[in-house]
């Protein structure tokens, strides 16, 4: 419960709330998170201190047993809280067996292959995912509308109620209100795990969730046992009171999840955990031969399966600034949506289809809806494994995500031969990465007219793409970013000087002023 | 001292004699007061008591609007918005004057949060009474049937539209599109919808919608100027130290005037020589009675 609301807390915490830093976000919970842990090791082949926790829950889980599921799992928790509310019917016998090994196993051998499809199943990632696509903005959406409503029956008046309602919005609610494809699968994925409640409690945990059965193999090590080890001939009160161990008479002792409940009910007063090195004789430790080599093996053709990718679509495939290398960012990217939380102007969105079935759910800069904010670095302080890199602002400015490409059938000074330049306006670049040229010449009505017909600068373009997004023609833009391979940094002359000219001999900019800047 | 006094005189002067300061501006054009001095909040007191003080503008319980541009991600020495020091003492003056509540908005070009912080209005308002420092919202741009001539009705912010007194107060900064950004461009931050759109008619477009809505008083911050790269600029070597404040109540006339200090003539902004010929204000600088304070 106390790990829900931390959790609940740090999620609402994951938005830009006046300091350029983030000090504590949701991160920690996937930091903490082995499966993350395993997945990055088979996928990058390197350790990251940043998931350094995981260990330590690994290691925990050696002397206790699975109690991140019982205690800090805040989807366990959730699980919890609706259950007692849903009617159980029995158990559904095609989850038992063998199938969750069939989920881990593959996810873990396509990791060995760099196709790291972890974060999909991860219940953390799930949970979140749901939140933020989801019920978030729906939540969101529904308080906005709420307060326009209310603005549109009493006007101004409204203001009487604006402190309360600026508490909220600073405090409470996500800033804008961003709908996000994959909204309906991120959501529907959570509902089925709530849906599967009505037939035994904790049925995804117990049945299915990949980090579970991971802490389940490393649980079996655990001295830390349930005594007795299996339901009481003249009582078996625990098998209704425990949520996860008793299929069958024995206690199952990699599913217990020392939530304590038995200890509590148990009116003999006979339960009780305590240590013992005493090695288990229930079943063996691994699921058979079979079930580990075919596991191993569907990963195998799961990772050569899913790499497909449409080159049209990747010409779009602008990752976060600062992913140097899409294979990489890959390996790393847990899918757990945070980025997509925190971005300022909602510039990341899900990946459907762009990074073919293996990207699914990964974070794309889409420059139409938003665009990357210049001075903000808040998607690689919350990115849990760093596959976005936190990079202090000086880098982060010159870090590329692609470049910007006019299409001149389109921009209003070559395709209309009106003035405007708002793309140039807004680049950020401080010496300009879109500068124009001013030329006379005969507009489509026979008059003459002074244009300024923009250009770009490649060297100068970090792909930020608010050229695309404030761009005022309808629909498509004027000016587009596309993805490119080479992501070397900007030089540092093009963010311009921090000293003031009269410091400064020769002013960096000089050499590439603008023709027609009359004031040089 | 003997000149503060004189001031105080001149602008008191101005409050109990209204009729005969509107005698002597109808004989000899609009006023317009440049104050120049390094203690920012000091010139800009200044600059408004040379032009009769906040109470000609403001009355006891008014509410009053004070339109920065804070509208660029950047910080306050990289002068692409109104240095805060500046729109802090308009705020103080108006209230000082009997407002009744002050707010201070803009519709900002990055995201608004990182703008009202980086631009230093946060910090410089905070803790105030009677101030609101605020985010636009959606919900109140209003359709406004402006008329113009190439704007036939355009949504405007109505906080801004409503407000008993309206005060302009941008940065003077260099525009790559129109040489120069200042109290006539400035209104562009109350202006809804796709306003980039506006660019390709930009002289008329604004003097349209400054037709509508009129800037009661206007005070140009040109304590440091960006020359290049604007309205954005970012690198300090584009921004001058000029410890200039203008106000006047004719925006046309402070704005002519604040071209001058880019090295331009009025004449060469479009967008001042269309609101003139709009009847907007006096453009030619020879008829405007200028006051250093």
């Amino acid at each position: 419960m106390l790990f829900l609301l931390v959790f609940l807390v740090l999620f609402v915490q994951t938005e830009y709330r006046g300091s350029d830093t983030i000090s504590a976000a949701v991160n920690s919970f996937f930091r903490a998170d082995p499966l993350v842990l395993v997945s990055y090791l088979a996928a990058t082949r390197s350790f990251t201190w940043l998931l350094f926790p995981a260990l330590l829950t690994l290691i925990f889980t050696l002397l206790l047993g699975r109690f991140f599921c019982g205690w800090i799992c805040p989807l366990g928790t959730v699980l919890d809280l609706v259950t007692v509310r849903i009617k159980k019917t029995l158990p559904l016998q095609v989850l038992k067996g063998n199938l969750k090994y069939w989920l881990l196993l593959p996810l873990v051998s396509s990791a060995l292959f760099h196709v790291n499809l972890a974060g999909i199943l991860d219940p953390i990632a799930i949970l979140l995912r749901a939140l933020t696509f989801f019920l978030y903005p729906l939540f969101g959406g529904a308080v906005r509308s709420g307060w326009v409503g209310l603005y549109r029956l009493i006007g101004e008046r409204r203001d009487h109620l604006a402190p309360g309602f600026d508490l909220l919005r600073d405090h409470l609610l996500p800033f804008r209100e961003t709908f996000y494809p994959l909204a309906f699968l991120s959501a529907l994925l959570f509902l089925a795990i709530v849906f599967l409640e009505r037939y035994e409690t904790r049925n995804w945990c117990r049945n299915l969730c990949p980090l579970g059965t991971l802490l389940g193999l490393f649980s079996r090590f655990s001295p830390l046992k349930r005594f007795p080890a299996q339901l009481c001939s003249d009582c078996k009160a625990c098998r209704s009171t425990c949520p996860t161990s008793f299929d069958g008479d024995a206690l199952l002792q990699e599913e217990c999840i020392l939530c304590m409940e038995c200890l509590g009910a148990c009116r003999q007063k006979r339960v009780q955990f305590s240590w013992s090195l005493q090695k288990p004789g229930t079943g063996a430790f691994l699921p058979e031969r079979r079930v580990l080599l075919g596991g191993l093996l569907s990963g195998v053709l799961l990772s050569g399966s899913f790499r497909f990718r449409r080159p049209e679509a990747e010409a779009r495939l602008l990752r976060p600034p600062g992913v140097k290398s899409e294979g990489e960012f890959l390996n790393k990217c847990v899918r757990c949506g945070e980025c997509m939380k925190v971005c300022l102007t909602g510039a990341l969105y899900p990946a459907i289809s762009q990074a073919g079935i293996e990207g699914i759910f990964t974070p794309v800069v889409t420059p139409r809806l938003g665009y990357c904010e210049y001075n903000c670095t808040l998607c690689g302080q919350v990115c849990p494994t760093a596959a976005i890199p936190n990079l202090p602002v000086s880098q982060k400015r010159r870090a590329v995500i692609g470049k910007a490409v006019f299409d001149k059938n389109h921009c209003l000074p070559y395709a209309r031969k009106t003035n405007c330049i708002v793309c140039e306006e807004h680049c950020p670049i401080p010496q300009k990465a879109i500068r124009s040229e001013i030329v006379e010449e005969i507009d489509l009505n026979g008059k003459p007219i002074r244009l300024q017909k923009p250009y770009l600068v490649e060297e100068l373009c970090n792909g930020c793409g608010i050229c695309e997004n404030v761009c005022p023609l309808e629909g498509k833009s004027g000016i587009e970013v596309f993805a490119v391979k080479d992501k070397t940094p900007l030089k540092e002359v093009a963010l311009g000087s921090a000293q003031p000219a009269a410091v400064l001999p020769s002013s960096a900019g000089k050499a590439e002023q603008n023709q027609d800047d009359p004031y040089r | 001292m003997k000149r503060r006094a004189f001031l105080k005189l001149v602008g008191l002067s101005a409050v109990f004699h209204h009729w005969l300061l509107r005698g002597v501006s109808a004989a000899e054009g609009p006023l317009l007061a440049v104050a120049e001095g390094k203690d920012y909040a000091q010139v800009t007191r200044n600059a408004i008591a040379a032009i009769g003080g906040m109470k000609r503008f403001v009355k006891s319980g008014d509410v009053v609007v004070v339109k920065p541009n804070m509208g660029w991600d950047r910080n306050s020495e990289q002068a692409a918005n109104t240095n805060p020091i500046v729109v802090r003492t308009v705020v103080e003056e108006a209230l000082r004057a009997g407002a009744k509540k002050v707010k201070v908005f803009d519709r900002s070009c990055n995201d608004e949060r990182r703008c009202y912080v980086n631009s230093g209005m946060v910090a410089a308002l905070k803790g105030m009474k009677n101030v609101e420092l605020k985010y636009i919202e959606n919900e109140r741009f209003k359709k406004v049937e402006l008329k113009g001539k190439v704007l036939s009705e355009w949504e405007l912010y109505d906080e801004a539209l409503h407000a008993d007194v309206f005060i302009n107060v941008p940065v003077a900064k260099h525009h790559q599109l129109t040489k120069v950004s200042l109290g006539l461009k400035n209104v562009m931050g109350v202006m809804g919808g796709n306003r980039g759109a506006i660019h390709k008619n930009i002289d008329e477009a604004l003097s349209d919608v400054n037709g509508a809505l009129k800037s009661h008083l206007v005070v140009i911050d040109a304590t440091r100027v960006l020359t290049a790269h604007g309205p954005q600029g970012g690198s300090l070597a584009d921004v001058k130290q000029l410890h200039k404040v203008m106000a006047s109540s004719d925006i046309v006339a402070a704005d002519a005037y604040a071209t001058t200090l880019f090295g331009h003539r009025p004449e060469d902004i479009s967008i001042t020589v269309a609101a003139h010929k709009r009847g907007l204000g006096e453009i030619n600088l020879k008829k405007v009675r200028i006051v250093r304070a």
